[in-house]
C-alpha cells in the first residue's frame, strides 16, 4: 500500500503538467437533467419551480455548465422574443479571453437561475456549437424592467 | 583571500555559537512537521475548493484532493490547522529569539539577487557553503513565511466572518478574502515546487535537514554579512 | 485516477467489529438508530470503511473541540453586518440535498408549527399566529460552506420572542427543528436568541416562495446556510443533543460565522 502510494506520488509530481490537464476531465453530459425523451422543454422547465426574475437582472450575468468544474460558457447579452412570442436568451458563446465567441439564443425554458449565474441545463456543449449564430431579424428586444419566470436548480456536485 | 579580522569587531553581525549545526533539531523537527501539516492543508484545502470553485473551469480530480469528500476535506482542514499555527508559532518564535532569522535571512542586496537569479538559470547551484543562505533562498524562505502568516489570516477571516467582519471587511469582503486564501495557497505550491526540487538537485541541503548538516563556522556567517567582492557561492 | 484512500478489494462485513466504538461513540450522540449496514456505515462517515477509524475519531474529536472554541468566539452582542435593500439578489439562490424538482410545497392553509420540550406552551402555531408577532427585517449576507455566499433580506419574528412567547426555557441548550423535507437540524440556544435570527417567512418583502422554504426557514445570520432549515414542521426547546442531517454525514455542527 506504501509503496503504491509512493509510486503514484512520484509519477504525479513528475507529470505535473500533464496531470494539471487531468484536472478538466468532466463528464460530457449536463449535470443538470435535460428533459427526459417525449417532454417538451416548457414541461420540463416548469417542473423546475420558475420564479420571478428581472430582464434587466439577467443582463450581464455568467452562463455556466452544470458540472462542479462550473466552465463558463458565455454570457447573457440580451433577452428577445422571438416570432412565436417564445423568450430567448441571447449568450455570447464560446470563444477564448474574447475571441472568437458568437451570439447564439437559448430558450429560457433550457436555462436556470443559480445564485448570480445562470446554467444551460437542457444541452450540452457539443449540441451549443451547434446553434446557428443569433440574427435579430423577427425579435424584439424584452424590456429591462420586464418580469419573466425562470427555472431553479441546485449547484452541481 | 580577504579575512575578516575580527567578526566581533562589527556589532552588526550576529555571533553564533561556534560548533552548532546549521540545522539545530528544533528546526528540523519543526521543519518536517510543517511539511507534513503543510501538504494536508493544501489538498484539504483542494477538496473544499472543489465544493464552489473560485476559477471556473479550474478543478482538482479526486487524486489531489485529501478527504473523500467535502465533509472530510473539511475536517481535515479544520484539524490541521491546529497544527500548523502551533507548531508556526514556535517557528517564529524559535526564529525571533535565537536571532536565527536575522542571521540567516538578512540582509538581502538586489545585485545579490540578480546573481544568484542568472546562476541558477545557468545550472549552477553547486553551493559550497550550505551554511549560508543566498539571496534567492533569503527571499524565497521570507515570502513563504509571510504567505504562512497571510493563510492563517485569510483562513480566519473566512472562517468567521461574522465574529471577525472587521478583518474581512479590511481585506475586502469575504469572497476577496476567500480569493486571498487562494492566491496565498498557490504562491505556497510554487514555493514547495522549487524548493522540493532544488533540495533534491542539491541532496546535501536535503540531507542537512535530517541530520543537521554542517557545523556553523563564525567566518561562513561573517562573510554572509560583509560579502568579499564577488559572490559567496 | 482513483482516491488513495479507496480500498484495492472490497471490505467484508468483519471491518464493522473495527467500528465498533466509532459507532458508538456516535450513537450516544443520538445520530444513529436501528442497524448499520456496510452502505449505511459507508454514508455515514461518507467514506469507505477500510480508512483507519482512529484517524476518522480524532477528525470527528478535533471537529467537536472547533465546535467548543467557535462558541467560546461566539458574541451574543455581535451583529452580522447588514447592507441596502437594493443588494437582495432576486431570487436567492435554491438548495438543498435534492434538487429542485424534488421541492415538496407545503400547505399553507394546514400547515402547522408543532412546539415541543422544555416549553409552558404546546400548542401548535398557524402561519398567521407567526405574522401577528412583531416582525424584524434583516438585509444579510448568506454564507454556504460550498464557499458562495449572496446577499439577502428575510422578514419574520425572531426566535427570541416566539420562545418566550410558548414559555421556553432560556437556558436550555439546544433549539432543535424538524422539517416537511426530513432535514433535521439543531442550534446552540445562545444563537437562538441572537437578534439576528429570525423565523423568516418573508423574502424580499414578500411571502417566502415555494423552493426557499414556504411558509417558514429558520433563518440566522451568524452560522452557515445549512444551519438554516427551511420548511419548518416542529420546533423542540432541549437540553439532549439531537445534531442534524449534515452532522450525521461528518460536518462541522456548530458552524458560526
Amino acid at each position: 500500500m506504501i509503496h503504491s502510494v509512493a509510486i503514484r506520488i512520484l509519477l504525479g509530481s513528475c507529470f505535473l503538467a500533464a496531470a494539471m490537464n487531468l484536472v478538466h476531465a468532466q463528464s460530457n453530459t449536463p449535470g443538470g437533467m435535460p428533459p427526459p425523451p417525449g417532454m417538451s422543454l416548457t414541461e420540463s422547465a416548469a417542473m423546475r419551480f420558475p420564479q420571478p426574475v428581472r430582464v434587466g437582472d439577467l443582463r450581464g450575468r455568467a452562463v455556466l455548465r452544470p458540472v462542479p468544474s462550473q466552465d463558463v460558457l458565455g454570457r447573457v447579452r440580451e433577452v428577445v422574443r422571438d416570432r412565436d412570442g417564445r423568450i430567448m436568451v441571447v449568450v455570447d458563446f464560446g470563444g477564448f479571453l474574447g475571441f472568437g465567441a458568437r451570439l447564439i439564443a437559448v430558450p429560457v425554458d433550457a436555462m436556470v437561475l443559480l445564485g448570480q449565474d445562470m446554467e444551460i441545463v437542457a444541452f450540452t456543449p457539443q449540441q451549443l456549437r451547434k446553434f446557428p449564430t443569433f440574427s435579430p431579424s423577427g425579435t424584439t428586444t424584452v424590456a429591462g424592467d420586464t418580469v419573466i419566470k425562470v427555472g431553479l436548480a441546485k449547484p452541481s456536485h | 583571500m580577504n579575512q575578516i579580522a575580527n567578526p566581533t569587531s562589527s556589532p552588526s553581525a550576529p555571533r553564533p555559537r561556534a560548533g552548532r549545526r546549521l540545522h539545530p533539531w528544533p528546526i528540523r523537527i519543526m521543519h518536517w512537521i510543517n511539511a507534513v501539516v503543510m501538504l494536508v492543508m493544501i489538498t484539504s484545502g483542494w477538496g473544499i475548493y472543489d465544493d464552489d470553485v473560485i476559477i471556473r473551469g479550474f478543478y482538482f480530480s479526486s487524486f489531489w484532493r485529501l478527504g473523500d469528500w467535502a465533509a472530510w476535506s473539511l475536517n481535515w482542514h479544520f484539524a490541521g490547522m491546529w497544527f500548523l499555527v502551533i507548531n508556526g508559532l514556535a517557528y517564529l518564535t524559535y526564529g525571533f529569539v535565537t536571532g536565527r532569522f536575522r542571521e540567516k535571512l538578512l540582509p538581502i542586496r538586489p545585485a545579490e539577487v540578480v546573481h544568484t537569479v542568472i546562476d541558477t538559470l545557468h545550472f549552477k547551484f553547486a553551493h559550497e557553503d550550505i551554511t549560508v543562505y543566498n539571496a534567492v533562498q533569503k527571499l524565497l524562505y521570507i515570502i513563504v513565511i509571510l504567505a504562512g502568516i497571510s493563510q492563517v489570516v485569510t483562513g480566519l477571516a473566512i472562517w468567521k466572518p461574522v465574529q471577525f467582519s472587521g478583518l474581512v471587511s479590511l481585506l475586502g469582503g469575504f469572497q476577496t478574502a476567500r480569493v486571498l486564501h487562494f492566491a496565498g495557497m498557490a504562491v505556497i505550491v510554487g514555493f514547495l515546487i522549487v524548493h522540493v526540487a532544488l533540495a533534491l538537485l542539491v541532496p546535501k541541503t536535503l540531507w542537512a535537514m535530517v541530520a543537521g548538516g554542517p557545523r556553523v563556522t563564525p567566518n561562513s556567517q561573517a562573510q554572509a554579512h560583509h560579502p568579499q567582492q564577488g559572490h559567496t557561492t | 485516477m482513483r482516491s488513495l484512500f479507496r480500498p484495492d478489494v472490497v471490505p467484508d462485513t468483519a471491518i464493522l467489529d473495527d467500528h465498533q466504538p466509532l459507532i458508538r461513540s456516535l450513537e450516544r450522540r443520538g445520530l444513529i438508530r436501528g442497524s448499520l449496514s456496510l452502505g449505511a456505515l459507508a454514508l455515514l462517515t461518507g467514506c469507505d470503511v477500510k480508512r483507519p477509524e482512529s484517524v476518522e475519531s480524532a477528525l470527528l474529536a478535533i471537529s467537536r473541540l472547533n465546535d467548543d472554541v467557535q462558541a467560546l468566539l461566539f458574541n451574543p452582542n455581535k451583529l452580522a453586518p447588514t447592507y441596502p435593500a437594493s443588494m437582495i439578489l432576486r431570487p436567492p439562490k435554491f438548495n438543498a440535498y435534492y434538487d429542485v424538482m424534488d421541492v415538496k410545497p407545503v400547505n399553507g392553509k394546514t400547515w402547522r408549527l408543532e412546539v415541543s420540550g422544555r416549553v409552558a406552551d404546546k400548542r401548535h402555531w398557524k402561519l398567521q399566529d407567526l405574522r401577528a408577532l412583531p416582525q424584524t427585517s434583516m438585509v444579510i449576507q448568506h454564507i454556504c460552506v460550498e464557499g458562495w455566499s449572496y446577499i439577502g433580506g428575510w422578514s419574520g419574528p425572531t426566535l427570541r420572542i416566539f420562545l418566550e412567547h410558548v414559555g421556553a426555557d432560556l437556558r436550555a441548550k439546544y433549539v432543535a427543528f424538524k422539517t416537511a423535507d426530513d432535514y433535521p437540524s439543531s442550534i446552540d440556544m445562545a444563537t437562538a436568541l441572537h437578534p439576528q435570527t429570525l423565523l423568516a417567512i418573508q423574502y424580499g418583502g414578500e411571502t417566502l416562495a415555494d423552493p426557499f422554504g414556504f411558509p417558514v426557514r429558520l433563518r440566522t445570520a451568524t452560522k452557515l446556510g445549512y444551519k438554516n432549515p427551511k420548511w419548518l414542521t416542529s420546533i423542540e426547546v432541549t437540553n439532549t443533543y439531537t445534531g442534524g442531517y449534515w452532522e450525521a454525514k461528518g460536518f462541522p455542527w456548530f458552524a458560526g460565522i
